[in-house]
């Protein structure tokens, strides 16, 4: 548990600062750490989604020099709720992971967004749910399901060979 | 379970809420630095990672980017080579060509130029094929030769094609004399490739290795003048009435490309249109 935790928080941290920037399109580049805790948060149940997301955000928070608790907190969340409901949907189908993460990363930004605004944050809610939280989480989506597909074909690749 | 769940989730959310409310009350930089201590060493570990992981990628990079280079400026190289020797070889082919048209220009005879279209360099026969015959008026015993001096004469015609016995042919004779003395002799090949000077009377001695060569003129067959070769040797018979001189031709057989055949009459003295230097 402790091991894949931090295996997880740094595996997330690693993507996040070796991909994201290559993987940046029109300026709009993927939350790899969210991607990694909600994956592991759905195999691994709430728990592990709650201390995974909590620890990947205050990763994500330090480092980007922000109030730190906040993405931690929001992440905690996200990751605790999709452990705890994950189990009840059918997650291994594209028509339901695509939809699914991108309404995890609207819920994400959208918490995000609300906190920061007990503190006066000054961008409009508008403007930064069109350009920042939207396409980020349409990012996420597509790039979650396909992470989502990518696991799911090692594993039964694993499972044929033995 | 169900308990140990919500107590995680309320510890995440009071951490959470603890943290952000230090740092919005004024004091953000004691936050700051406790959440600092824990994260720095581990930032500085991703960081790390991050680095030596785009270095790799970067190597790799360039060690792909350097081997394509050098395969491309393989090619280049292989094409730009190919590309120079086309080039020299035209270059060559253009010299040896304007020397023949000068000399044809310049010759008092009538001459038909021809390109050698194959060799017999066996040692029983030597001989070139020229890309005339028949069909051009070529006939049986016409001179042929180049800007260098003699290369022999044709020995057979057929309708496109002509067989030239060169001087080293084995069976290859040619009347000659000495520039230097006007010592009169016979040119003739050797099976070995070589050509010799013979028959020189020995009153005529005095001939010194280097002395040119060129046809007498006698016979008719090749225009008086031409050289043959140059004295590299000189075969003192002791008493004998004649002795030796081996030459070196004056024409590398080997390398010639272009001839000029002389189909008019050749009772011309040409001395004049050929180099004597050497």
């Amino acid at each position: 548990m402790k091991s894949l935790l931090a295996l997880t928080v740094f595996g997330g941290g690693v993507a996040h600062l070796t991909l994201a920037p290559a993987l940046r399109v029109a300026d709009v580049a993927p939350d790899i750490p969210l991607l990694v805790v909600l994956l592991l948060a759905l195999r691994r149940g709430p728990e592990f989604g709650g201390v995974a997301g909590f620890a990947a955000g205050i990763l994500q928070d330090a480092a980007t020099g922000g109030l730190i608790g906040v993405q931690a907190l929001t992440k905690g969340l996200v990751g605790f709720a999709i452990g705890t409901l994950g189990g009840r949907f059918s997650v291994t189908q594209p028509l339901v992971q695509v939809p699914g993460l991108v309404l995890l990363s609207i819920v994400e930004g959208l918490g995000r967004f609300a906190i920061l605004k007990l503190f006066h944050y000054p961008a409009a809610f508008g403007e930064l749910m069109l350009y920042v939280v939207l396409p980020q989480a349409l990012y996420n989506g597509f790039l979650g399901a396909a992470l989502v597909f990518a696991l799911a074909w090692t594993e039964s690749l694993r499972a044929r060979t033995s | 379970m169900k308990t140990r769940r919500l107590v995680l989730l309320g510890s995440i959310v009071l951490v959470c809420l603890v943290l952000i409310t230090i740092q919005t009350r004024g004091r953000s930089s004691g936050a700051g630095d406790v959440v600092a201590i824990v994260t720095t060493p581990v930032q500085t570990v991703l960081a790390r990672v991050n680095r030596t992981a785009f270095g790799l990628w970067a190597t790799y990079l360039d060690w792909k980017n350097v081997r394509a280079e050098n395969r491309r400026l393989r090619d280049e190289n292989q094409r730009l080579r190919v590309d120079a020797l086309q080039i020299g070889e035209t270059l060559d082919e253009n010299r040896r060509l304007r020397r023949l048209l000068v000399l044809r220009d310049r010759l008092p005879l009538d001459t038909l130029t021809g390109e050698i279209i194959a060799r017999e360099w066996g040692g029983w026969v030597r001989s070139l094929t020229v890309n005339r015959g028949r069909n051009d008026n070529i006939v049986r015993l016409t001179a042929v030769i180049s800007p260098d001096g003699l290369i022999g004469r044709v020995v057979d015609v057929r309708p496109g094609a002509a067989i030239v016995q060169v001087l080293t042919d084995p069976a290859s004779t040619v009347g000659a004399h000495v520039v230097r003395t006007r010592t009169s002799g016979i040119v003739e090949g050797e099976a070995r490739g070589t050509v010799r000077f013979k028959y020189m009377a020995r009153d005529g001695a005095g001939i010194q290795v280097g002395d040119l060569i060129v046809t007498s003129g006698q016979g008719g067959v090749f225009p008086r003048g031409v050289p043959v070769g140059r004295v590299t040797a000189i075969d003192d018979r002791g008493s004998a009435l004649f002795h030796y001189a081996a030459l070196a031709p004056a024409v590398d057989f080997g390398r010639i490309d272009e001839v000029l055949l002389v189909t008019g009459d050749t009772r011309h003295d040409i001395a004049a249109h050929f180099p004597v230097d050497g």
